[in-house]
């Protein structure tokens, strides 16, 4: 780069909700598609299932990573940072707590979500989820407090 | 680690935005940096060097 250069802006707002919405948009296709074709009888039907969901999962990630590679320096520091410590301490106390409760005989789940194996399953990946995206959150914004 | 972006800036009469517009980073980066909370990386602080016309090491100071 030479000195006169002036460089790229790092993405904004703007950018952020492009790819939020992005990212929804591709959720929603995958959605439909699962929707009305992941019911086929048979192995096509976990076949369209498994590769709808994998092809929005690595759609998404690469939408992120692209908008991650354009974001400001300390930003990017920020979100690598409250990504390890924070989703990863996130996912330590969702942990501890639902091993607690479990091993204690207490019923965790409320009624609604069912009892089935599977459904059980979804939960527990949601509810570790929101754990992550908690301990990601918070973390983000100790990061950002103790660098400003 | 401790640093003169403050003064430079200072002496050049510009903003915090208008030194983040030319490093081409946020305006909380640069204050991050004033403040020396967050140490910049190799290819920034290449960038502040050029920007202020000025070697790396004086603008940097190592302070262990």
């Amino acid at each position: 780069m030479n000195a006169g250069d002036k460089p790229r802006r790092p993405y904004g707002l703007g950018t952020y909700l492009l790819v939020v919405l992005g990212v929804g948009v591709i959720g929603a296709v995958v959605g439909g598609v699962a929707g009305a074709f992941g019911d086929t009888p048979g192995p096509a039907g976990l076949a369209i299932t498994a590769a709808s969901i994998s092809l929005a999962m690595a759609l998404a990630f690469a939408a992120c990573v692209w908008w991650w590679r354009g974001i400001d320096e300390a930003a990017r520091e920020a979100h690598k940072w409250a990504w390890w410590w924070g989703g990863s301490g996130g996912m330590a106390i969702g942990i501890v707590l639902f091993s607690v409760l479990s091993l204690r005989g207490e019923d965790v789940a409320p009624a609604e979500i069912g009892a089935s194996a599977p459904d059980l399953l979804v939960t527990g990946v949601w509810a570790i989820l929101l754990f992550q995206l908690a301990g990601y959150s918070v973390a983000w914004a100790v990061w950002w407090l103790k660098h400003r | 680690m401790n640093n003169r972006l403050k003064v430079l800036r200072a002496e050049r009469d510009w903003s915090q935005a208008d030194l983040a517009e030319r490093l081409g980073v946020s305006r909380q980066t640069v204050n991050a940096l004033e403040t020396g909370r967050y140490d910049p990386s190799l290819p920034l602080a290449f960038r502040i060097a050029r920007v202020f016309g000025q070697p790396i090491e004086s603008i940097f100071l190592d302070t262990e």
